[in-house]
């Protein structure tokens, strides 16, 4: 094993809370990612993502609590842990003006072991140019050096601060492939987001914070059954509210002339059955999308009202 | 040389570059043209009033020692090389913290108290090579343009500069490792180094204001007037220590804070 664990457990926090002055930036979190596992660790923005993450980097120091990373101390153990972690900042900047070629070859000298091969091998799956210099490279370039250099090393934890953001669909396809893989080779995921959709496709168990605190852990699957959809679907004439209304999960029933927009929380499987009396022309559905899955979880909850407040 | 060491100056050429080339320029201009303002330097030596040659530590224009006292070692020379040491220094931390480069550089599996000397090192390294540029370049142009001034004591005098650009890095890398900001490390170690700079041509003009002198970095460099008197080790040994201590307390205060916040 690269690292003394006492268990299976690859980030362990406890009770970790950081206060920027007497703002907050996460509370009291307690929160483990298996060994092995993809989690995804979902959050509007600015509801304490970063501030975890750099937590874990000890970039940060907590205010009070604890992190456990791969069994070691984030800042005593800092040169070996960084050895075994690969980290996708959520704000890239790089320094300096070099080639893409050039910085990555940085990060491969001072990890030490990465072969050259590696980097190229990633760089070709990426679709990416090692010879422009990187403050020309576009914003989803630049997403894709920073991928590189954080899996560069196959390391025993991937870190990774929204790490499709500014990526195109193919890519991010070709980026939820590597995180696959990683798993398959026994390494361990840890990525933040704010689109359930990306994280629901590797993810094996999702974290959702909100407002500096830990609202759930939850298997993915269950976590799609709790997402709320908004349904528009169009019939050849003018329908009844009253005949949807009633159904099971289904809310916020508009109907206008032949439209009928609503929201269904859960299975869609009742507002289907329904409309098929009717002729149906067209039928939208939106992707569950994570606000909304916030709405509804904090509402069951927290109670009606409370609205989240994007701090 | 680590990959940190070398990523630092890599980063840091074009700026390296700059400096290395003004402060050549400036020293080969002076130093050459020793022979031909000869006429215009006496002039100099007898408009300036006795007060202003004293608070520019100028003793006399027309001997080869006054001179280069009066030009490379006087004024210009030390703020180049003091102006380089800050502004390069405020790049180790400062810089790459304000502007987000520093995440990527702190994943390297470096301790924190390592990777701030490791920046530290780099720029040590480099403004040590900027701050001897005088010196070598007087050394070779000297003897051809009849300033007669012993070799031992313009190293003296050089080893001087360097060690006062050295104490102004340490406090600057102090200042920024301590804060992470680079208007914070500019503005205090800009302002120390003219404020202490005035405050040594204050204390030799000024009735018992003698002893302000030891106060100001400037008095350890060229206060003992190393290029008529040569060494100094204690002197230069104050610089030293004074830039020492500015780095190590920046080292323990960049490991014990948040970055980047």
């Amino acid at each position: 094993m690269l690292w003394h664990m006492t268990d299976d457990i690859a980030v362990r926090a406890e009770d970790l809370t950081k206060f920027y002055g007497t703002r907050r930036g996460i509370e009291g979190l307690d929160l483990e990612v298996r060994a092995g596992e993809v989690m995804g660790f979902l959050g509007p923005n600015c509801a304490g993502k970063t501030t975890t993450i750099r937590l874990l980097l000890d970039f940060l120091r907590p205010t009070c609590g604890h992190a456990t990373v791969l069994g070691m101390d984030p800042r005593r153990d800092k040169a070996t842990l960084h050895r075994h972690i690969g980290y996708l900042p959520g704000e890239l900047a790089f320094p300096g003006r070099e080639r893409a070629a050039d910085l990555l070859r940085f990060f491969a000298d001072s990890r030490s072991g990465v072969a050259w091969q590696t980097v190229t091998g990633l760089a070709e799956r990426l679709e990416l140019d090692l010879s422009r210099p990187i403050h020309t490279l576009s914003k989803g370039n630049k997403q894709k050096v920073g991928l590189v250099q954080a899996f560069m090393h196959s390391p025993a934890l991937l870190i990774l601060d929204e790490p499709t953001s500014g990526l195109d669909p193919l890519m991010q396809q070709e980026f939820l492939a590597l995180v696959r893989e990683a798993r398959a080779a026994g390494q361990t995921v840890f990525m933040s987001s704010h689109v359930l959709a990306e994280v629901q496709q590797t993810a094996d168990r999702v974290a959702i914070v909100r407002d500096g605190r830990l609202a759930a852990v939850e298997r993915v699957e269950s976590l799609g059954r709790r997402a709320v959809r908004t349904v528009e679907i169009h019939f050849d004439g003018p329908v009844e509210v009253a005949e949807f209304a009633a159904l099971p999960g289904v809310t916020d029933v508009t109907v206008s002339g032949p439209v009928l927009r609503c929201t269904v929380d859960g299975r869609l499987d009742p507002l289907i059955k329904a409309a098929a009396r009717h002729e149906v022309v067209d039928l939208l559905s939106t992707e569950p999308d994570l606000e909304e899955t916030f709405l509804s979880f904090y509402y069951h909850s927290e109670g009606a009202g409370d609205v989240p407040a994007g701090t | 040389m680590s990959p940190l060491v070398r990523k630092t100056w890599r980063d840091d050429r074009r700026a390296i570059i700059g400096w290395a080339a003004g402060i050549a320029a400036f020293t080969t201009v002076y130093t050459s043209f020793y022979a031909s303002f000869q006429g215009a330097a006496q002039l100099k030596d007898d408009a300036l009033p006795e007060g202003m040659k004293n608070f520019l530590s100028i003793q006399d224009m027309t001997s080869g020692t006054g001179y280069l006292q009066a030009t490379v070692y006087g004024l210009v020379g030390p703020l180049l090389v003091v102006m380089a040491a800050i502004i390069l220094t405020v790049r180790t931390i400062p810089r790459p913290e304000e502007d987000g480069g520093i995440e990527l550089l702190m994943v390297n599996p470096l301790s924190r108290r390592a990777f701030a000397t490791q920046r530290l090192t780099a720029t040590f390294i480099t403004v040590t090579a900027l701050a001897a540029i005088p010196g070598v370049l007087v050394l070779a142009i000297a003897p051809g343009v009849g300033i007669d001034v012993p070799a031992a004591n313009i190293i003296s005098a050089s080893a001087g500069l360097v060690a006062l650009a050295c104490c102004f890095l340490g406090i600057a890398f102090g200042v920024g490792a301590a804060t992470g900001r680079r208007g914070i490390a500019l503005g205090v170690t800009g302002a120390l180094a003219v404020g202490t700079y005035i405050l040594r041509g204050v204390s030799g003009i000024v009735d018992g204001g003698a002893w302000l002198r030891w106060l100001s970095p400037f008095h350890y460099f060229i206060g003992t007037d190393p290029l008529h008197t040569g060494w100094h080790p204690a002197h230069l040994l104050a610089l030293a220590a004074a830039g020492a201590v500015g780095a190590a307390v920046g080292i323990v205060m960049f490991d014990r804070r948040d970055v980047g916040v």
